[in-house]
């Protein structure tokens, strides 16, 4: 049975906060056994050596991952200025193994994606591997190719989830928790494997508005010619925006109008932000956009936003319940990780905490749940021709529940 | 000729047959093209639907943006009423100014849309703008910024003065103090408000953004509202101070006041008991010769030592008769001193007022029937009994009534007794001469007599009522006078229930 400890500190001195989380994580974990990882998400502000330093002191050698975020996820609320600790004790018969690799930046994305391919491998060959979960310190816009190289040695359709806590939306400064380190420009990661049941659910809320229209030329993450028109005709058209208008506000404007890109045999469309639009009028995507693709502009409202929250979990609930992939019959207990974009954080602004409340009340009562909001997401995509390739995701809230 | 015919007709047939097919190719193509059109007009129709439907969507995310817009702004001005609200219970949780500006926190900025902030107050003294609170800079910028804040105080000072609220979205595009005000705090918006507390120094409030550059009117007039609940907030710290102060003060004051009258009181006390050992001394001094004095005169009187003539012997007698009044004037003294000083022991017993009263009456009776004065006494029913010393209360009866039987030349005197609760209150009335008004306070104090022609026919040493007065307040009651001149007094007192 899993066994689970969380702690939570508000505070503003990072010392004080390290020692609090410690303390709490400890006292919450019903049992004292052996803990095998401490997950760790704070605000930027806590990111400190000290703040480590006081953690490992206290926790004594446990392994830990974690990362910075704009805000973190707790069963408690949800608190741009806090500290979240989770300490993890697997069930019987599950695995876990972690990882780091540094000067992603330097690296081809494929080698590093190999690398801690490697280093996450160790310890789980010829086991069943469950499920990876990757951190990242920034957006990388090469992520998905890291993901292809971790995939490599790890399996084809190995589902991986990731999270990118900044990016060209919200830029803060973010580094990652690993071990005694504070990383920067890396990459740290988990794999769950052995007896655990794990299950994923990822949604964004947003409807296609207007007619369909086709790339007609991009270069990765530039769409250059939409409809053989300059691609900013687009914005301009549906949103009534002068090009000297949209170079300022396309941000916002594209927060709660992205485009979406088709993907067969999905239920939602991928999102994409635009976050910069050049003189000649490409529009610049955080994520490619393949030439062809058949992309809509977005819509949504607070209530799709929620949906989709709703249907993330349910989604996520229902892979763990697969009786295929159940290892116990006995009692049995669950952990919710959660993963929002800080997009819908300010687009929902005085509703935000109703995220929470939904994935609360989709659990059993009493769940534990952490999280972390964030600029982009990654995870696979569910339609056969995908083969389980992650994709990098905008605006999305994402659910991952273990149980064992 | 058969294969003539045949080639011919075969000719023919193949002629018509491909005529036939050319008309029937020709009404297929016909019917085809008809559909072709049919559903070319169909395709139109959609792509015309489609184009109107685009057109619509373009309508929607119009409307969505304005929409968006205005739901943006309100929900920005609620989370901001919200915040105000939880701001202005924060800051007037403390009367310390110091603290006001700590309860600002980032996370309370953030909630309205900044993430930096100062807080600068004039200090009239120095002269200079001194920096109070600071969200979101490092101390190098902040120095920084203070440094250009002083270079230009009198400009900042005059927008205090002016109560003016100046911000990224207020004050003019050309405007080029705009620019200058965003260079100088390192921001992209801003709004900087005047802190107005009606007492003492004044000052201004800035907030500052790099995450929002949009800001709105409605943003500045949140940091107006703020700046002035800080205003409010400092002036009742100040107000608090002050009145914290005078109270202080005051307090100070009462306490000097109460050790000046403690000093006072003992050394009121060390008189008063000096006064008594006074008394006592002197009356035990006294006693010894009125002993001998008395002793010699009875001896004389009784023949002891010969025969005594007669005008010797009424001398002797005036002798002793006066004797007798002096030791009792010096018991009286002694007693007096004896209560006072805590010395005179009650022997508190439970007691009926009624056998008391008729001793008392049985003891005057001579007296009353001397000046003609009736005597009543009127019990109240179920009258329960007092703790008292016995001895002492018969004293205290004896005097009041001896006090009216010489101050009623004829009349009537009445005791009254009834239960008042824990207690009961005896009335002793006469019909005599009254006492002034003016001698009703002191009436009880020792040596104290009424001035009166009437009093200067009466002897009396002073001593009488403030012996009474002593053995009632020994036994916890009070006692108290109620009089009118030719109409009578009522001397009253209270004694505790035994139970």
């Amino acid at each position: 049975m899993l066994d689970i400890g969380i702690g939570i500190s508000s505070g503003k001195n990072a010392a004080t906060a390290a020692e609090e989380i410690s303390r709490l994580a400890k006292a919450n974990k019903p049992a004292k056994n052996k803990i095998d990882l401490a997950l760790l998400f704070t605000s930027p502000e806590f990111s400190s050596a000290n703040f480590l330093k006081t953690i490992n002191n206290m926790l004594g050698g446990v392994p830990i991952v974690g990362l910075t975020g704009p805000a973190v996820i707790c069963n408690q609320g949800i608190f741009k200025h806090g500290a979240v600790l989770l300490l993890l004790s697997l069930p019987e018969g599950a695995l876990l193994s972690h990882g780091c690799v540094k000067g992603i930046k330097t690296k081809p994305p494929r080698e590093a994606g190999e690398e801690i391919g490697d280093k996450l491998l160790c310890g789980l060959k010829n086991n069943t591997r469950g499920l990876g979960l990757l951190f990242f310190d920034r957006l990388v816009e090469d992520g998905p190719n890291i993901i292809s190289g971790l995939q490599d040695h790890l399996g084809r359709s190995f589902p991986c989830w990731g999270v990118f806590p900044s990016d060209h939306f919200h830029p803060i400064r973010t580094s990652l928790y690993f071990n005694q380190s504070i990383v920067t420009d890396g990459c740290a990661g988990i794999v769950l494997g052995g007896r655990i049941s794990c299950g994923a659910g990822m949604k964004h809320g947003w409807k296609p508005l207007g007619k369909p229209h086709s790339v007609s030329a991009a270069e990765a993450n530039i769409i250059k010619k939409i409809d053989g028109q300059p691609a900013v005709k687009l914005y301009e058209e549906y949103l009534a925006c002068d090009l000297n208008r949209l170079k300022k506000e396309i941000k916002t404007l594209s927060i709660s109008y992205p485009i979406g890109v088709f993907a067969p045999g999905e239920t939602e469309y991928i999102l994409r932000n635009v976050h910069n639009v050049t003189d000649d009028g490409s529009l610049i995507c955080q994520g490619n956009i393949p030439e062809g693709s058949m992309i809509r502009l977005m819509i949504s409202t607070k209530e799709t936003c929620l949906k989709a929250a709703y249907a993330a979990v349910a989604e996520a609930v229902n892979n763990v319940s697969n009786p295929m992939l159940k290892f116990s019959k006995t009692k049995t207990s669950q952990l919710a990780i959660a993963f929002s974009s800080f997009s819908r954080y300010n687009l929902l602004r005085r509703d935000t905490n109703r995220e929470l409340e939904i994935i609360r009340e989709s659990l059993a009562p009493n769940t534990p749940i952490i999280g972390l909001y964030s600029g982009c997401q990654l995870a696979p995509l569910t339609a056969l021709g995908y083969r389980g390739q992650s994709y990098l995701h905008n605006q999305t809230i994402s659910v991952l529940i273990l149980e064992g | 000729m058969i294969s003539y015919i045949n080639g011919e007709n075969l000719f023919n047939l193949l002629g018509l047959m491909s005529l036939i097919s050319a008309i029937a190719l020709f009404f297929v193509l016909l019917l085809k093209s008809h559909k072709i059109n049919q559903l070319q007009e169909s395709v139109n129709n959609l792509k015309r639907s489609l184009d109107e439907m685009d057109e619509q969507a373009k309508l929607v995310v119009r409307t969505d943006i304005e929409l968006n817009k205005t739901q943006e702004e309100l929900d920005k001005k609620l989370t901001g009423l919200y915040t105000l609200q939880r701001f202005s219970r924060t800051i007037s949780s403390t009367f310390d100014e110091e603290q006001i500006f700590q309860k600002i926190e980032i996370g309370d900025l953030e909630e309205i849309g900044f993430e930096k902030a100062l807080a600068f107050l004039w200090d009239a003294k120095e002269r200079i703008f001194s920096l109070r609170l600071n969200v979101g800079y490092n101390e190098e910028s902040c120095a920084g910024i203070k440094s250009q804040v002083e270079a230009n105080k009198n400009t900042y000072w005059e927008s205090v003065r002016n109560e003016k609220t100046l911000s990224s979205i207020s004050m003019l595009l050309e405007n080029n103090e705009k620019e200058r005000l965003k260079a100088i705090f390192k921001t992209r918006s801003f709004v900087i408000s005047p802190i107005l507390p009606k007492e003492g120094n004044q000052g201004f409030l800035f907030v500052g953004s790099d995450k929002n550059p949009m800001i709105t009117i409605g943003d500045e007039e949140l940091i107006t509202i703020l700046a002035n609940q800080l205003g409010q907030a400092l002036e009742n710290a100040r107000l608090f101070e002050k009145t914290w102060h005078a109270h202080q003060e005051l307090e100070n004051r009462v306490e000097e006041r109460t050790r000046e009258l403690s000093l006072a009181l003992e050394e009121v006390k060390k008189i008063s008991k000096r006064k008594s050992d006074f008394v006592s001394s002197v009356s035990h001094e006294l006693r010894t010769p009125l002993t001998s004095i008395k002793g010699y005169a009875s001896i004389l009187l009784a023949g002891k030592l010969g025969v005594v003539p007669e005008e010797v012997h009424k001398r002797l007698d005036k002798i002793n008769k006066h004797s007798d009044e002096l030791v009792q004037f010096v018991n009286d003294l002694l007693d007096i001193s004896r209560i006072e000083s805590g010395k005179a022991s009650m022997k508190l017993v439970p007691q009926g007022l009624k056998a008391i009263l008729e001793e008392i009456s049985d003891m005057l009776s001579v007296l009353l029937k001397e000046k003609e004065i009736s005597f009543s006494s009127e019990l109240a029913p179920d009258l329960p009994e007092v703790l008292v010393d016995k001895e002492q209360i018969k004293r205290v009866f004896i005097n009041l009534i001896n006090n009216a039987i010489k101050y009623t030349p004829k009349g009537k005197i009445t005791v009254r007794v009834i239960d008042s609760g824990k207690q009961v209150q005896v009335d002793v009335s006469d019909t005599g001469c009254g006492i002034p008004e003016n001698a009703l306070e002191t009436i009880f104090e020792e040596f104290y007599r009424v001035d009166s022609t009437l009093n200067q026919d009466i002897k009396g040493t002073g001593l009488g009522l403030a012996l009474v007065r002593n053995i009632i307040e020994a036994h916890k009651g009070k006692i108290w006078v109620k009089s009118k001149v030719g109409e009578g007094s009522t001397f009253s007192f209270t004694l505790p229930n035994a139970f």
